[in-house]
């Protein structure tokens, strides 16, 4: 386990902050953080990075306790915060060197190039930060958080204020992250990344973790039907297969309900077996988002 | 290694940098200015060349803490608004190496400052007279207090959290500790006067500057004074320390 967050219980001047957060991690994961503003994710990343000292609950990070042994997970870890934090007066390069060397290492200059190619920054690596995009910083930000190939990523808002292709770049480099075993912990308030890029999440909300585990698992067990807009070339062969219900056609879209029990993502290659002519596939309701907005609404009414 | 890696980049902020370069810019123009009147002073035979040393001593004293007190303010407090102090914090370089590298960083403004005011204190001093003993007095009393005031704007800054309210207190606290230099000999000479010179680092700097510049004692004889200075180097320096160590985010 990368990281194990038990009972967490936290307070700042005095004023109780986190209740009771769980958290656990593992290898080759990527685990969404999300929850409402002010709910306490930040407060959660700053307790598993060492920086806030916890009431009571257990907080393991790379199996160690970070309050104890700060420099050992920092030693293995990238973070990229919310606001980046950068010098504007240094290159890329002498950024990175800069961190390197806080590091530890010798910054070769083959393997700061690398991270740059990594997040594709090589053509600007001699410019002065301070002009660079909000885009270009992220990326930047990612390429320090990688710098000692660590295997755990820790990642506030890594794709917030990038255009589509910017975020579409970024995902392509944490999937790939996620596929060569880095664990990535994900604090995020875009529900698409989450939806595109986590096997696991969990919900804060008021300090309380009020919802983790498997996505799919999750949305199996919302009461809510999954319901979905299909595109046919042609009306499907039959009305019902097994957990899929047809609502309601309107041309050449049509309205399913998928039983909450199961997973969309098993369902669609029996509709294709099945003969169902499908171009394209819309989900309507019963996703993340609803999940998620009543996770949030039952706890704080 | 990190921690001069550090006081390397702290140095990077403020000579490179465009906010860097125009404090820098702007110090220059305030040592100009205040030499161009000692000068005429001493063309007017209003003061005398031991006279304006000591008072160019004394300004560039001044404006070395109001530099220090920025760049400590803000290598703390500007940071974490800019979201850079907490990359640092999660390296593995420990709390001391970074605040002693972030001390470096105020050392490099203090030498910078120095190696400004000292072309000014030869020009006042008709061509290098007294120069000696107020690059002495600059080097000795000057260097502990410019550098206390620098750690006093870096524990304010952790302290307090944001670097416009700890850049007003430590400007404060500055105003009061230069008065000394505003204040008549005789508002200096009554009982409020000498208690606060006798625990004011800035009194007990210009005082050492009076005697070893306008009186010619020697240095050595400052030992008192030196001792004031030392003693706040080492109480901001505590301070700083301890607001450090509490930093959270």
């Amino acid at each position: 386990m990368l990281i194990e967050i038990n009972s967490l219980r936290l307070s700042l001047s005095g004023v109780p902050i986190l209740h009771d957060v769980q958290l656990s991690l593992r290898e080759g994961e990527i685990y969404g953080l999300l929850g409402p503003n002010g709910a306490g994710k930040s407060t959660t990343i700053a307790a598993a990075l060492g920086l806030l000292v916890p009431e009571s609950g257990t907080v393991r990070v790379l199996g160690r306790d970070p309050l104890r042994e700060p420099r050992a997970v920092h030693a293995r870890l990238g973070v990229l915060t919310e606001q980046g934090g950068f010098y504007d007066w240094m290159t890329a390069e002498r950024y990175l060197g800069f961190f390197a060397r806080l590091y530890g290492g010798s910054p070769i200059a083959s393997a700061l190039g690398d991270r740059l190619a990594r997040v594709g920054l090589t053509p600007r690596r001699g410019q002065t930060i301070g002009s660079y995009s909000r885009g270009m910083r992220q990326r930047l930000g990612l390429a320090r958080a990688l710098l000692t190939d660590p295997p755990l990523l820790i990642l506030d808002e890594p794709t917030s204020g990038l255009d589509p292709r910017g975020r579409r770049d970024i995902h392509d480099i944490l999937l790939a992250l996620a596929d060569g075993g880095v664990g990535i912990l994900l604090s995020t308030h875009l529900l698409d990344d989450v939806d595109r890029l986590c096997q696991r999440i969990g919900i804060i909300v008021e300090g309380r973790t009020v919802a983790e585990g498997n996505v799919v698992d999750l949305l199996g067990a919302s009461s809510s039907p999954q319901r979905f807009r299909l595109r046919l070339t042609a009306p499907p062969p039959q009305a019902e297969i097994g957990n899929i219900t047809v609502l309601a056609s309107d041309g050449e879209w049509w309205t399913v309900d998928i039983d909450p029990a199961w997973n969309p993502e098993a369902v669609w290659p029996d509709l294709f077996c099945g003969g169902w002519p499908i171009t394209e596939i819309r989900r309507d309701s019963g996703g993340l988002e609803d999940l998620y907005l009543a996770l949030t609404e039952r706890t704080a009414a | 290694m990190p921690i001069l890696l550090i006081a390397g980049k702290e140095a990077g902020e403020l000579l490179l940098s465009v906010r860097g370069l125009a404090w820098l810019l702007v110090f220059s123009v305030v040592l100009s200015a205040f030499s161009l009147l000692l000068v005429s002073d001493t063309e007017l035979s209003l003061l005398d060349n031991a006279q304006v040393v000591y008072d160019m001593t004394g300004i560039a004293t001044a404006l070395g803490g109001l530099l220090a007190l920025i760049v400590g303010v803000d290598t703390i407090a500007g940071e974490r608004e800019r979201g850079s102090l907490v990359p640092l914090l999660l390296t593995t370089v420990s709390r001391d190496g970074i605040l002693l590298g972030k001390l470096g960083g105020i050392a490099v403004a203090w030498v910078v400052i120095y190696v400004l005011a000292a072309p000014y204190l030869w020009a006042v001093g008709s061509t290098g007279q007294n120069l000696s003993d107020g690059l002495l007095g600059l080097a000795l009393l000057g260097t502990p207090v410019v550098l206390g005031f620098g750690f006093l704007g870096m524990g304010l800054g952790a302290w307090l959290g944001t670097a416009r309210t700890g850049l007003l207190i430590g400007l404060i606290v500055l105003v009061l500790a230069a008065s000394p230099l505003l204040l008549g000999p005789s508002l200096r000479q009554t009982a409020v006067g000498r208690a606060f010179d006798a625990v004011n680092p800035f009194s007990a700097a210009i005082n050492a500057y009076d005697a070893v510049i306008i009186d010619s004692v020697s240095v050595a004889a400052q030992a008192t004074n030196l001792a004031v200075t030392a003693a706040w180097f080492a109480l901001a320096l505590w301070f700083a320390r301890a607001s450090f160590c509490r930093i959270a985010r």
